[in-house]
């Protein structure tokens, strides 16, 4: 059974939203994922609903906050001037170039995998996703699950404040068996950890491993990764408040 | 489903025509845009990239429809006659080795370039970080592109080539290096030649020459197997194992069968059970034969059930999902200690495979050597050191994966164009299984996108051939990302412990390596790894007492094979490290006690003999052979320079204040390797002259990449008087090109391009002779050769083209043509030394390696920058051993990181600094001096990096690879 069944392109959201509705649908953002994952053999295939056309890719201040469009592409993210630093930074440490050049910012929040920087980034900036034809939640909620129905029109983030991330891997470029990201902003310091549960967490900079339960794999242990949690919270707290 | 989508295609609108699922890498490809590559299907590898609008993107993972209205981009759009400055400096530099992802490279650096024509050397490595490079370190590429860059803005550059630096040393002796002596600048990517004095300059050899095939790579046009298509061909899949154990006790094909579009099922009921080992070696290959093409038994996860040829390749995954295969599970044993366990699982237990060692065992090969009495040097010894190391699975990660083209020519033979190192071996055994005469096989080697020497096997042709033969149709087997890493070829895991006695004064007495090697569920290298290991292992010191004892072991992890070193890194990093070990304990300088014992010019390689498909007892040697040439001490001397040696002993720099938890530290490893298999690698070389003077060299010698065609070239050239642009040289078909045993064991220079000056020499002969006649000279050896003509001592001349049209045309007509081969009965050392930079973070156990220098005495390099680029991308390969790559299991035996990033290989934006010494010594029995190269930048570096971890932490890590848990835990210890 070919497991790409068709392939869509809506012009507006009313019409993805009808599409996605359908069974069997899937929809597609920059494609780094879901066309691997779609293109091996399975009893029931799939048709893919591309969410290119949908004018999703624009970045626009709000304020104090931005938004990026669902559909914008960690690459540009990485060299816009108006994102702020620690972002734009995790959006570079996310993937290497080629791929960043194709995967979006809302395929990153759909895919919400556990050793993401950029969701550890984006958590601290406080980010809030909004979905088509549903409220905006804030983005814990959304990796929690919560509201995922409607497809991610925005990420919104506060721009304030200066931020760093403390990170431990095999090599320099390493997806982190553990990151620490923080950010200070008019005195408080949020801090948020990747590889220490299903997806990146917020937790509470003074007693970082408060209710965490790591799954352990070849990488590191669960007590090794506590133990990291520990260590790179307290570089990272000392780091954006020096 | 079909779908028309528009694109704009390399500057025209194209309009095309294809599957709602077909990839934009597969549509690109069948419009005959090769440059595009297959090395995975997640964007994993970046050989598939391509511009989409401008920016690099992964076609693998990516739908053709998705690019529909969008500007797509191939290397193709920069192809004119003459080279674009981007490709040109790409060639210039030696930027490719294979070439399989250079386009890629290429227009990465076109689109970053665009923007910001000066980038920073941090944006060049940032633009190369999403396509993975297994051959250059990325030093050559960064110095294409920055050169690529200078060019466009109109900056003059100057020539690329080494940098010759004075000897330190007089050549024997050591030296102390003073730490005001500045280090010589000059780019990374620039080899540090040492020459030697014995060395007369020559015309071409020794001369940074670009590769003979740099044109056809850096413009991405046809090379490598999957480039060239067959007529009808149909794609071939592989049903694999789920279960690590287990008997097949039915297979049902009739759903299978039954889909349109599958042309054939096969698997152990329909193919004959032909017994073969699958290690690509010489006749006869080494026993046990415990393989057959299909088996009622499965070994490891991803052992091969049964195979489909079909029209599309979703066809023949489909099929693969309708075979209805009946497993009885069998228990399984991954470790080879416990294999040998009893009560553990048999794991060959059938009938037809014979010469195993031990069967209720799972002991395949029990190999044992002496010299002198090892217990009478023990007893000698002041003090007596044992240490046990675990070295662990790692792959050789090709970025194009195994792929094999079987057809049926118009005369019915059987002719399979395949990725292998070893096209003879392959052609010899496959003809049985397929139940065929050599006479009817024929093998054509294209280019090979990386080995390494997980092609030194016939992995897969044979499915191919079968499938071919079923359905009387060309077909294509090729390998995804993750059935290369589980059902190709690994490095073998070890346990080895050594024991040596030394005496007070730190002279070694009595030394004895014992190893369990884990060779899988197959043989196929375990013998020739294992004593290698050996050879290894107990070679490099001096001692008059020696003992190699070892076990090797079948288990139920994917199957361990060539790899690159061959034996030898898991040995030395074993060596380098007890040695280490030993001089700490005895208060010695590290260096100074493997100096009062490591071999010199003149030392009997006293094991050597006595391990290896050729071994000989004690009665049957005449002599020893011997160290015959070392610039050891030169190589240590350089490379303490480069490193800052000195710097080590600073307690500020141990522990810089102002990073509480960093420590750094420098380890040295000394290295020693081999060349060619003395009485058994065989190369072949024909060469003929042509009309203009030019010259065709026909060799069987297998360039994967590492530009032994264009080495071996410069060899001809050197000799013939002419430039390398007048050899074309052809490798390899087995009905065209002579025999050649294939491109491993560290051969191809020294054995193949002797054959190769052995047959220019021919020619050159018979060139004398008739230019002696045309030119009225009694003496035709008085003649020379240089500037492609021929040279009478009192200044007169012919030229090359003058004689041959005169042979093919006009006086005593004749082909002037050579051939000839060479076999060796020596096997120079090649010598390096190895140091290494780190940081150890000593709170999370994170290692940073942050310099790796080399200094390699290879004798006399042939070509600078290829046999620099050999020891860069080397060592790199090395640093993955040490430092971040492992194979990783559930319970069951199934690999958890399949995949390049679990599997964790080194990108452009992570490297270490590197630097290389080419240290020249004059080896006599080489051709123009050269030794090899290829294997020895694989030996020091996890050796030098676990000594930099010990200075700097006190922790004593006998396990690899160090990655940070591993490395909190002992530091742990420490404490």
């Amino acid at each position: 059974m070919p497991s790409v069944l068709a392939y869509h392109r809506p012009g507006s959201l009313d019409e993805a939203s009808t599409l996605l509705a359908g069974s069997n649908r899937r929809a597609l953002a920059g494609g780094t994922l879901v066309v691997p994952a779609s293109r091996r053999a399975v009893d029931v295939g799939v048709e893919l609903v591309d969410l290119q056309a949908l004018g999703l890719d624009a970045v626009e201040a709000r304020g104090e906050h931005l938004a990026l469009g669902a559909m914008t592409r960690l690459g540009d993210l990485a060299t816009d001037e108006r994102v702020p630093a620690l972002l734009a930074d995790l959006c570079r440490r996310e993937l290497p170039s080629a791929l960043r050049n194709q995967a979006t910012i809302g395929g990153t929040v759909g895919a919400a995998e556990s050793d993401s920087v950029l969701l550890a980034g984006l958590l601290v900036h406080r980010a809030d996703v909004e979905r088509h034809g549903a409220p905006a939640a804030s983005l814990a909620e959304a990796l929690a699950g919560a509201g995922d129905r409607g497809i991610v029109t925005t990420v919104t983030v506060e721009v304030a404040g200066r931020g760093t991330i403390a990170a431990t891997g095999r090599t320099p470029a390493d997806v982190p068996i553990v990151a620490a990201v923080a950010r200070e902003l008019s005195g408080t310091v949020t801090v948020a950890l990747t590889g220490v549960a299903d997806t990146p967490v917020l937790v509470d900079p003074g007693d970082p491993t408060a209710g965490l339960t790591p799954t352990s794999d070849f990488r590191g242990s669960a007590d090794y990764r506590l133990h990291l949690a520990s260590v790179l919270t307290e570089r990272a707290v000392q780091e954006v408040t020096r | 489903m079909t779908i028309g989508i528009e694109l704009v295609l390399n500057g025209t609108p194209t309009t095309i025509e294809c599957e709602v699922h077909d990839t934009l890498l597969s549509v690109l490809r069948r419009r005959g845009l090769v440059s595009v590559r297959y090395g995975s299907d997640t964007g994993e590898t970046g050989a598939s990239a391509v511009l989409v609008d401008g920016r690099l993107v992964n076609t693998d993972c990516m739908l053709a429809a998705q690019a529909d209205g969008h500007e797509v981009m191939t290397v193709e759009a920069l192809n004119q006659p003459d080279l674009h400055p981007i490709q040109a400096a790409f060639v210039a530099t030696g930027a490719m080795q294979s070439g399989y992802s250079t386009p890629a490279m290429i227009l990465g650096t076109w689109a970053l370039l665009r923007h910001d024509p000066d980038p920073s050397e941090a944006t060049v490595r940032d633009m190369l970080s999403g396509i993975l490079d297994r051959e250059t370190a990325y030093v050559k590429p960064v110095e294409a592109i920055r050169r690529a860059a200078a060019l466009l803005r109109g900056d003059q550059v100057d020539p690329f080539g080494p940098v010759a630096l004075p000897p330190m040393t007089d050549g024997t002796n050591p030296v102390d290096v003073d730490p005001a002596d500045p280090r010589p600048d000059a780019s990374a990517a620039v080899p540090r030649l040492v020459p030697s004095r014995d060395v007369p300059d020559m015309a071409v050899v020794g001369k940074p020459e670009v590769k003979v095939d740099a044109v056809r790579l850096v413009k991405g046009n046809q090379a490598f197997t999957d480039d060239f298509e067959e007529r009808g061909q149909l794609v071939g899949k592989v049903l694999r194992s789920p279960h690590a154990h287990a008997r097949i006790v039915d297979i049902d094909d009739s759903r299978a069968l039954a889909l349109p579009g599958v042309h054939a099922v096969l698997h152990y009921k329909n193919v004959p059970r032909i017994k073969y080992a699958s290690g690509g070696q010489s006749w006869p290959n080494p026993h046990p034969h415990d393989q057959v093409s299909f088996d009622t038994k499965v070994r490891h996860v991803g052992d091969r059930v049964a195979a489909v040829a079909a029209e599309t390749a979703e066809i023949a995954e489909e099929a693969l999902r309708l075979i209805d295969v009946t497993y009885e599970v069998l228990p399984a044993v991954f470790d080879e200690l416990e294999a040998m366990e009893p009560g553990a699982p048999v794991i060959h237990d059938e009938e037809d495979t014979e010469h195993i060692h031990d069967r209720e065992r799972n002991i395949v090969h029990h190999i044992g050597a002496e010299r002198g009495n090892v217990e009478a040097g023990f007893a000698q010894a002041d003090r007596v050191f044992e240490q046990t190391f675990r070295v662990h699975q790692v792959q050789q990660v090709p970025i194009e994966n195994h792929i094999s083209v079987a057809w049926l020519d118009p005369d019915e033979r059987m002719v399979v164009r395949t990725a292998t190192q070893v096209p003879f071996h392959a052609r010899r055994m496959l003809a049985p299984l397929i139940g065929r005469e050599i006479k009817d096989v024929r093998i054509i080697k294209p280019r090979i996108g990386g080995g390494f020497g997980a092609k030194q096997e016939m992995l897969i042709e044979d499915i191919a051939a079968h499938l071919a033969q079923a359905t009387r149709r060309p077909v294509k087997v090729e390998l995804d990302r993750s059935e290369e890493f589980m059902s190709s070829r690994t490095r073998h895991p070890q346990t080895l412990t050594y024991k040596t006695g030394v005496t007070a004064d730190g002279t070694l007495v009595a030394q004895e390596l014992r190893i369990v090697g884990n060779t899988g569920p197959y043989g196929t290298h375990a013998y020739t790894v294992q004593t290698v290991s050996g050879l290894r292992g107990l070679t490099s010191y001096n001692c008059p007492n020696k003992r190699f004892d070892c076990d090797v072991v079948y288990t139920n992890i994917p199957v361990p094979g060539a790899y690159r070193g061959y034996g030898a890194p898991q040995a030395e990093f074993a060596l380098e490290a007890h040695m280490e070990d030993i001089a700490h304990e005895l208060g010695m300088d590290p260096i100074e006690f493997k100096r009062k014992n490591w071999v010199v010019v003149g030392s009997e390689l006293d094991i050597a003999p006595h391990l290896g498909e050729r071994a000989v007892e004690e009665d049957e040697l005449d002599e020893y052979p011997r160290v015959t040439s070392s610039g050891i001490e030169e190589c240590v001397a350089q490379g303490k320079r480069a490193i800052e040696w000195h710097r080590r002993l600073d307690p500020q720099w141990v522990s810089p204040p102002d990073r509480p938890h960093i420590r750094r530290g420098m380890g040295f490893a000394f290295c020693m390797h081999g060349t060619a298999i003395p009485f058994l690698d065989m190369g072949g070389c024909s060469i003929k002259i042509n009309d203009d003077g030019s010259f065709n060299m026909l060799i069987g010698a297998t360039d994967l990449g590492t530009g032994a065609d264009t080495v071996i070239g410069q060899i001809a050239a050197e000799v013939l008087g002419v430039d390398l642009d007048d050899i074309k040289v052809y490798s390899s078909d087995t009905d065209v090109t002579p025999f050649d045993t294939g491109a491993y064991a560290s051969s191809t220079t020294y054995i193949s391009g002797t054959a190769a000056k052995l047959a220019a020499e021919k020619v050159r002969e018979r060139i004398k002779e008739r230019a002696a006649k045309m030119l009225g000279v009694t003496e035709p050896c008085s003649i020379e050769l240089r500037d492609k003509r021929a040279w009478a001592p009192d200044g007169r001349s012919v030229s090359l083209e003058e004689l041959a049209l005169e042979a093919f045309h006009l006086e005593d007509h004749e082909q002037i043509m050579g051939t000839a081969s060479y076999v060796s009965p020596e096997c120079p050392a090649p010598f390096a030394a190895q140091f290494a930079e780190i940081e150890v973070d000593v709170d999370t156990g994170q290692v940073t390696v942050v310099k790796l220098v080399m200094a390699v005495d290879c004798g006399v390099a042939i070509n600078p920058v290829t046999a620099s680029g050999q020891v860069e991308g080397g060592m790199i390969q090395a640093l993955g051993y040490a430092h971040c790559e492992e194979y990783a299991f559930d319970d069951d035996g199934r690999m958890v990181n399949d995949r390049l990033g679990p599997y964790k290989i080194y990108r452009a934006d992570e490297m270490p600094e590197t630097e290389v010494y080419l240290v020249q010594t004059m080896e006599d029995s080489g051709p123009f001096g050269a030794k090899a190269v290829a294997e020895i930048p694989k030996d020091g570096v996890a050796p030098a990096i676990r000594n930099a971890i010990l200075q700097a932490t006190g922790a004593r890590i006998d396990d690899l690879p160090f990655t940070p848990q591993r490395v909190h835990g002992a530091l742990r210890e420490v404490r």
